[in-house]
């Protein structure tokens, strides 16, 4: 009970102190709620706050010393449990019990020296176990019996010095891996493999053991999927009579050899692998054995009837009288010591259709081959220089489909392929060709679905450089370049292009026709090359595309109008490690972007270059706000110069309606009733009742004329009419000029009398119209008038829009000043200097 | 041929411009000549050690190389790039361990596994000799 309420007490701590689980262990979070790293952290238990829903953890390398038992059971999601280098010298019964999903678990380098024998109960799933460096003695008290789900055992570096398998081997049903490389097994003996006789699955690694003795008939009618024992036998008379003793094993893959920093054979005896006449073989591969024999009917005599052979790193340099290989299909020949290509007559390799001839740094000349049914040639990582290639007569093997000269020295392809029509792959990466540029070197392959021309020299000048390839799938042509490093229409024929490799192509430009054949395209890499612009509107033609790379070039923004030509099928796309210019004229761009993130790079961020404040900040960080706070500012000055100017417009244009407003309207002229009294001609009269009446007694605001034709009373005297009427009651006199006016004698004997009485009263300013222009000489008769005129502001009369807007305007001003409540001082303001009659 | 071995180790065992929490080891040590190296590997430590300080790159030499994996070795590729005077006077690189083609015993070795080597360390797998 007490156990039991320290636990809830230990889990109410931990829960209270986090409340949001993933923020607070101290293990590396690799996938939330998923997978955690806790290694090398110094715990001495199993840390309390990994999630129940944990699938993968990491806790190699803790001082975790012993496991109390149910450890792990509050994690029961568990399938991947890693316990390298814990110190374990002891694992309690029980210690896994509740791990009812766990597939794996790893016991590497651990002291081991107890074991409980319910140590591995409670584990219904368990397929891998690794207890590699435990300790181990012997498999007869392992006790993992019960666990008959096994699939993979790792048992390496260990002490087990027999390798009689315990009978519970035989409940191991789907075994798969049986691992005891560096052990201490001497001797095999009779009934040692009884358990897995009837496991055909299994693969039994005895790498590394001393193997001194293997009793003949120990693998009688065992059959395993592989067998491997490099560097197993420490000299070729044991070896010779171990392979003797494996009599009677019919195995899917032996492997045989050393390793390099491994027992060295002195001898290697044409005899050596004579046991393995009685031994059924699929696959054989010799690794790194010393001294072999190069006569290959001595050696091989008893592997004909292998299906494939790898001879891996052996000291031959040619292989002579090969016996007959009726099965052989695929053949390998991996880092041994030819300098030309060994024989392969096609009497000897009649089934063979899989050649591989790779590794050979002194291999320089390729010899012709004729091997009819051969499909697959791996002559890659070779140092071939090929005068004239390729075509039936290179390579005499017409149902050839997989062509492999990657890694070569130099390849000159003057030949196009012919003959070689059956061609579905061709890799020549990483070789220096020549003359492929100057003709359309490919034309014959016109079931080709893989090119890789990547890093070979290749210089693009020639358009049709890929005609007749028109099932071509995947092009790789990373490394080459282009003329003026733009990337033109050379993929005109290639209509069923999948994916596209061009980068590290030092590409400036890519002309916008260049992808228009492309409609396949799916995959496009345009990397590490020197882009300053990438407009999207080149991918337009791209219905399919769904991984673009563009990432390490010059790109400062892409184009944001043309954003939405990506957006449509893509998947992924990777633009870091370009200097983006982060200012809002690509806000567009960068708003995509934050949009837009599922389809990026999550390793490689991108970032800023410019603007310097920004550098290597995340363009994710950018700020699109300081931009509408920037358009706003704009926005609202813009509107501000517009109300200003409105304003000021409805100011000018209801000034009058605004002086009414602002206090002046209830101010007469005290006395007067009239604001002003019209001198004037009756020849003017037209004018005076079209114009001046109506625009400024109807008009805004409204003048109140003293008109005599309107307002002198009848029966009083006209010159009574004139002052009483006229002059008193106006505050104002308007004199309008014109000829007519000179010539009037009435006009004149109101004029006169508005000076005197102006002079008088000091009160009325007299404002005067020219209407029409008169004469000088007729205006001379006049003195007075023509002194005043001369030195006084007067209105002039002007039949045009502007003319008669301005009149009015100031007509109407000159009126307005007099209705101050000092009527005095505005006279005095329009008519600066007082007439004085003279 | 002093300047040159000088070189040659400041730039492969010293890795300039590697800011590691390992210490600095000493590989092997006599009156002329020191061998300093330090892992850059942020989990790996790494102990080796050469018997005699006298001739680094003769023929056939002697080592000691000592580790406790942190890494899977799945590949391992050596790569010395070597520079005299700002230039480069070599680069090499040699697969240790391939995925299909495991030469050393090392190779497919887990995370947790110790490995240890003391022996000849020959020119054939690593061709430094040649360079002189």
């Amino acid at each position: 009970m007490v156990p039991w309420m320290v636990m809830a007490l230990i889990m109410a701590t931990t829960f209270f102190s986090c409340p949001d689980p993933g923020s607070c262990h101290s293990c590396l979070e690799v996938f939330p709620s998923i997978e955690y790293q806790c290694m090398d952290q110094n715990f001495s238990k199993v840390p309390m706050d990994i999630p129940a829903s944990t699938q993968k953890l990491d806790l190699s390398f803790n001082p975790l010393r012993s496991l109390a038992p149910r450890s792990f059971s509050r994690i029961t999601e568990l399938r991947i449990l890693d316990l390298s280098r814990c110190d374990i010298q002891k694992i309690e019964d029980d210690t896994y019990e509740g791990l009812h999903n766990l597939s794996t678990l790893i016991l590497t380098g651990n002291p081991i020296q107890s074991l409980g024998i319910r140590a591995f109960y409670g584990l219904p799933k368990l397929q891998k176990l690794v207890v590699v460096e435990t300790n181990l003695m012997s498999l007869e008290d392992f006790p993992i019996g019960h666990i008959i789900t096994l699939q993979e055992l790792h048992l390496g570096h260990n002490s087990i010095s027999s390798l009689q398998l315990p009978s519970y081997f035989a409940s191991f049903s789907s075994m798969k891996h049986l691992d005891l490389h560096l052990n201490q097994i001497k001797n095999i003996s009779d009934g040692d493999l009884e358990p897995v006789k009837l496991n055909p699955n299994l693969t039994l690694d005895l790498s590394e053991n001393p193997i001194q003795y293997i009793h003949p008939g120990a693998f009688k009618g065992i059959h395993l999927s592989g067998l491997k024992l490099r560097s197993s036998f420490h000299n070729s008379t044991i070896m010779e009579a171990c392979i003797k003793g494996m009599t009677g094993l019919k195995v899917g893959k032996l492997v045989l050899g050393n390793y390099k920093n491994d027992i060295q054979m002195t001898s290697f005896e044409s005899s050596i692998l004579d046991g393995l006449c009685e031994v059924d073989i699929g696959e054989f591969r010799m690794v790194q054995p010393s001294q072999f024999p190069s006569d290959g009917n001595g050696v091989f005599k008893c592997l004909v009837n292998v299906s494939v052979l790898f001879l891996v790193n052996t000291d031959i340099d040619q292989l002579t009288n090969l016996p007959i290989f009726p099965k052989l299909f695929s053949l390998s020949l991996t880092d041994c010591n030819f300098d030309i290509m060994p024989d392969l007559p096609s009497i000897s390799l009649p089934s063979l259709k899989e050649l591989k001839v790779t590794h050979h740094k002194d291999l320089t000349t390729l010899s012709d081959l004729a091997l009819p049914n051969l499909q697959i040639l791996d002559l890659s990582k070779n140092s071939l220089n090929v005068l004239s290639c390729c075509s039936d007569k290179t390579f005499n093997t017409p149902n050839l489909k997989y062509l492999n000269l990657s890694y070569n020295a130099h390849i000159s392809l003057s030949k196009n392929f012919m003959g070689l029509e059956n061609l579905e792959s061709l890799d020549l990466q990483h070789t220096i060709l020549k003359d492929h540029d100057k003709y359309p070197a490919f034309y014959s392959l016109i079931n080709l679905r893989y090119l890789d021309i990547s890093y070979t020299n290749t210089h693009v000048k020639f358009k049709n450089i890929f005609t007749g390839m028109s099932n071509l799938k995947h092009l790789k042509m990373a490394g080459s370049s282009f003329q003026d490093n733009i990337l033109h229409d050379i993929f005109k024929n290639l209509t069923k292009l999948v994916s596209l490799n061009i980068s590290y192509c030092q590409l400036e430009r890519v002309s916008q026709e260049t992808m228009s054949p492309l409609h396949q395209l799916q995959v496009l890499d345009l990397s590490h090359n020197k882009l300053q612009t990438f407009d999207p509107f080149i991918c337009m033609p791209l219905l399919n595309l769904q991984v673009l790379n563009c990432s390490s070039n010059s790109i400062t923004a892409l184009n944001g109008e043309n954003l939405q030509e990506l957006s449509r099928t893509l998947i992924s796309i990777d633009l870091s490690d370009n200097p983006f210019d982060c200012v809002c004229d690509h806000q567009i761009f960068f708003q995509w972007v934050k949009e837009h993130t599922h389809l990026l790079n999550r390793s490689k961020p991108m970032t800023c270059q410019t603007p310097s404040h920004m550098k290597d900040i995340s363009v994710q960080l950018f700020d699109d706000s300081t931009c509408h706070m920037k358009k706003t500012v704009i926005a609202v000055s813009l509107l501000g110069i517009i109300v200003i100017l409105l304003v000021l417009a409805l100011v000018y244009k209801f000034y009058f309606h605004l002086m009414l407003l602002a206090g002046c309207k209830n101010i007469g002229g005290g006395e007067s009733i009239y604001d002003a009294f019209v001198i004037y001609s009756s020849q003017d009269e037209d004018w005076v009742r079209k114009e001046l009446v109506k625009n400024l007694e109807e008009g805004v605001p409204s003048f109140q004329l003293c008109l005599h034709y309107r307002d002198f009373i009848p029966g009083v005297a006209i010159a009574a009419n004139i002052i009483q009427e006229g002059f008193h009651k106006s505050r104002k006199v308007i004199v309008v000029i014109s000829e007519h006016f000179i010539q009037s004698r009435w006009c004149k004997f109101e004029y006169e009398i508005a000076q005197t009485w102006q002079f008088l009263s000091s009160q009325a300013g007299i404002i005067f119209i020219i209407l029409q222009k008169v004469e000088k000489s007729l205006l001379r008769q006049q003195m007075e008038l023509y002194r005043l005129l001369n030195r006084n502001t007067y209105l002039e009369w002007e039949d045009t829009n502007l003319g008669r807007h301005v009149f009015w305007r100031r007509l109407r001003k000159a009126l307005l000043d007099g209705r101050t409540k000092n009527p005095k001082g505005a006279a005095e303001e329009e008519f600066s200097q007082p007439v004085s009659p003279t | 041929m002093k300047i040159f071995m000088a070189a040659f180790f400041a730039s492969v065992l010293l890795c300039p411009g590697c800011s590691s929490k390992w210490t600095t080891h000493t590989a092997c040590k006599n009156d002329k000549l020191e061998l300093l190296y330090q892992s850059c590997d942020p989990l790996q430590d790494l102990g080796f050690s050469m018997d005699h300080c006298n001739n680094p790159i003769s023929k056939n030499l002697k080592i000691r190389f000592g580790v406790i994996l942190r890494h899977d070795i799945q590949e391992l590729f050596l790569d010395i790039n070597l520079f005299s005077m700002g230039k480069s006077i070599l680069s090499y690189s040699y697969p240790v361990c391939e995925v299909d083609f495991p030469k050393f015993s090392f190779c497919g070795k887990k995370k947790g596994e110790k490995i240890y080597y003391a022996g000849d360390i020959n020119n054939q797998a690593f061709p430094i000799g040649k360079v002189s």
